[in-house]
């Protein structure tokens, strides 16, 4: 970004075409709101404004940006309709914060059916970017095996402790997919009844897992995510990492079964490493309440600190499609091809990770 | 007049049963007769009025005599409380009012439940069905003796399958004028809520109501209906539209509160903490009718008739302009 701003302020053909986008801009956005008129265009307001959006900068990066700033006022940027341009755009910016801010607190807001609220999720969307290509740089292989269009299953392990896995599905999804698709993941019952948690799952476009809701759903051509381990992978000890544990009574070949959607194997590599679980310990789990409780080197006796995941390097890959269409309606009632499939992809599961796990070399860098 | 088909209304001294009589008596082809312990507070013309309670010994007598073919029966105490009276009208009564109602041969009864039958749970799946279980809580009067009049219903639609049964199960009813859980819990500025709870909330505007009620008593529909408006809201944003502001307190607190304030807070905890949103599929698919209002309009309908202040009301009334403005239509039309 640093870059690109001190080419387009030496560059002439660069600069022309900045200025010409920014107009554009400009007059793209006074069309679609007629009214808004910025505040009047002064040196002192403009001051004023780099002072607040200074205040909210690290220390570092106010000194990497003002050297460039010099360099910017040194070539011929002494343009007014430049920077006219640039003071609509910042203050429309502001204006649109404070607008959504606004909307927020008077209840001018849309969510779908399943309580997913674009606003909070593109708000969240930056801590979810940092995990997933910083924190964990996620590599992800098979998209293709993911459709473009219309309902699909996406089963995958579960493990680490705490769901990041779920989350960093579904960010490998709306990545590198090419139509950026949604992943509906369906959370355990445990998660509603924890606040913060349970507004949290909901506002992002996740569902309670039940075998009504996951069936809702694809009928709805959603494509949705399951983890059929359950808090017996979620919960794993260190030593028995990927290694998979029972999944589940096959509510999730029922769903597709339901509803003809294609079941993909999803293995997520790096996740059973971001917390390492010594000891499970029943004591406090009662105590707490939670569905299990897990003693590491850093948690309970780090506090906050303990919930830091280790930053591993993670693989996620999307297996060739288990296609369902074939089987008659009905055909979820037939236990014996319930459990057939379930163990079918489950093997599928433990193969795909097995191999990925021949091929890392490294816990941390992959 | 020989052939219009008799309606008994029962609670017509109440809101809803003088509300639906009051919608009966325009349409055609209908003779309403509304029954109650108490007279409607204001007149409804038309309606063919007879001061009995649903609890009366000669009911089957009446029906018979006047020869009704469908009961509406809204005659129900919304009570937070456990009473015995109020199951002696609640339950005993509507057990009573359909026993008299297939001894004297009528048709079809139309009644109206809540999908708070159901209950509120972490385990509830995200659109709970018709036929999912009435776990419903029986802290407060009103969902306890409405599912115990769902199970005698269940139990009666077996029994007397020659009569069509209508229960339309209502989601959370709100609007400018009726008096509800939701609207006790939305009309005070500062709205206690529990802390990281925000829950998706069907709702159900008032005029939808008495539109569905009354569609069920002229159309030929059996059958149990979830109501609720097309879309949901979460429970913040309701509070937002009705100019409250959330108070959050630590669930754990909240519930010990509960506990010991008894039935004080209008709604059960729960229905403020977990989803309960029933699916309106078979509404859509099979009852012919849907309902006129969003959610969000219910909840403006509601704010502006709760928040329009007192002074500005009589501003009003001492605004020439205003006046200028009504006398000018006036004399036009």
């Amino acid at each position: 970004m640093s870059i690109s701003i001190e080419e387009e302020a030496t560059n002439p053909s660069r600069h022309e075409r900045l200025v010409h986008e920014i107009k554009a801009l400009v007059e793209r956005l006074q069309e679609l709101t007629p009214s808004y008129v910025p505040p009047a265009f002064s040196p002192k307001a403009v001051w004023e404004l780099f002072e607040r959006a200074a205040q909210s900068l690290p220390q570092e990066q106010i000194q990497q940006v003002v050297p460039q700033l010099q360099k910017m006022f040194r070539e011929d940027m002494f343009d007014p309709e430049f920077w006219q341009g640039l003071w609509f755009l910042i203050n429309y910016q502001i204006e649109m914060q404070v607008d959504v801010i606004k909307r927020r607190f008077t209840g001018e807001y849309e969510i779908d059916e399943w309580g997913y609220d674009a606003e909070v999720f593109e708000a969240l969307r930056p801590f979810f970017d940092f995990l997933y290509s910083y924190w964990f740089r996620v590599s992800v292989t098979g998209m293709e095996n993911v459709p473009d269009y219309g309902r699909a299953l996406l089963v995958a392990n579960h493990s680490g402790q705490l769901p990041f896995d779920g989350g960093m599905v579904m960010m490998s999804v709306l990545n590198e997919h090419p139509n950026q698709r949604l992943v509906r993941s369906l959370y355990a019952t445990w998660f509603p009844t924890l606040p913060f948690l349970s507004t949290l799952f909901e506002k992002i476009g996740q569902a309670m897992a039940s075998v009504e809701n996951g069936t809702r759903l694809l009928q709805q051509d959603e494509l949705v995510g399951v983890y059929p381990e359950g808090f017996k992978g979620v919960g794993k000890l260190y030593s028995e990492r990927y290694k998979l544990a029972r999944f589940g009574r096959g509510g999730f070949v029922k769903m597709a079964l339901n509803t003809q959607a294609p079941i993909i194997p999803v293995s997520v590599v790096g996740a059973e490493e971001t917390y390492i679980s010594l000891y499970k310990s029943e004591t406090l789990a009662k105590l707490t309440g939670f569905p299990y409780f897990p003693i590491s080197f850093r948690f309970p006796w780090l506090g906050v600190l303990g919930l830091i995941p280790n930053p591993t390097k993670w693989y996620i890959d999307f297996g060739e499609p288990i296609p369902t269409d074939h089987y008659p309606l009905g055909a979820a009632d037939n236990m014996v091809l319930v459990s057939q499939l379930t163990n079918q992809t489950r093997n599928i599961i433990q193969e795909m990770i097995d191999a990925r796990l021949a091929t890392r070399k490294s816990i941390l860098f992959g | 007049m020989t052939t219009a088909r008799t309606i008994l209304v029962t609670g017509v001294g109440q809101y809803w049963g003088g509300r639906v009589a009051a919608q009966l008596v325009q349409e055609q082809g209908v003779r309403v007769l509304g029954i109650d312990a108490t007279p409607p507070p204001t007149k409804i013309e038309g309606l063919d009025f007879i001061q009995v309670d649903i609890r009366n010994p000669l009911l089957a007598e009446l029906l018979q005599t006047e020869q009704v073919e469908v009961v509406c029966h809204l005659a129900f105490h919304e009570s937070r409380r456990r009473s015995e009276a109020d199951f002696d009208l609640n339950v005993m009564g509507g057990m009573k009012l359909f026993g008299a109602a297939v001894a004297a041969g009528v048709q079809r009864i139309i009644w109206q439940s809540s999908t708070s039958v159901y209950g509120a749970y972490a385990s509830n799946p995200a659109f709970l069905p018709e036929t999912w279980p009435r776990k419903g809580s029986h802290q407060y009067g009103h969902t306890s003796y409405r599912i115990e009049l769902e199970e005698f219903v269940a139990g009666f639609v077996r029994q007397f399958s020659h009569v069509a049964v209508t229960t339309l199960r209502f989601s959370n009813v709100i609007g400018p004028t009726a008096e509800t859980p939701l609207s006790h819990y939305l009309t005070p500025k500062l709205v206690p809520v529990l802390l990281g709870f925000n829950p998706v909330l069907q709702l159900i505007h008032e005029d939808d109501v008495v539109a569905a009620l009354t569609h069920a008593c002229l159309q030929d529909t059996a059958g149990v209906f979830n109501v609720g408006a097309a879309d949901l809201m979460p429970l913040a944003k309701a509070i937002h539209l009705a100019q409250g502001q959330e108070v959050p307190i630590l669930h754990p607190l909240a519930y010990w509160g509960a506990a010991s304030l008894g039935r004080y807070f209008p709604l059960d905890l729960d229905a403020i903490r977990y989803r309960w949103v029933g699916d309106t599929a078979k509404l859509t698919a099979e009852f012919g009718w849907q309902p006129q209002y969003t959610a969000e309009q219910a909840m403006r309908d509601f704010t502006a008739a709760k928040r329009t202040p007192p002074a500005t009301q009589q501003a009003r009334a001492l605004d020439e302009a205003y006046l200028r403005q009504v006398l000018d239509k006036r004399k036009a039309g």
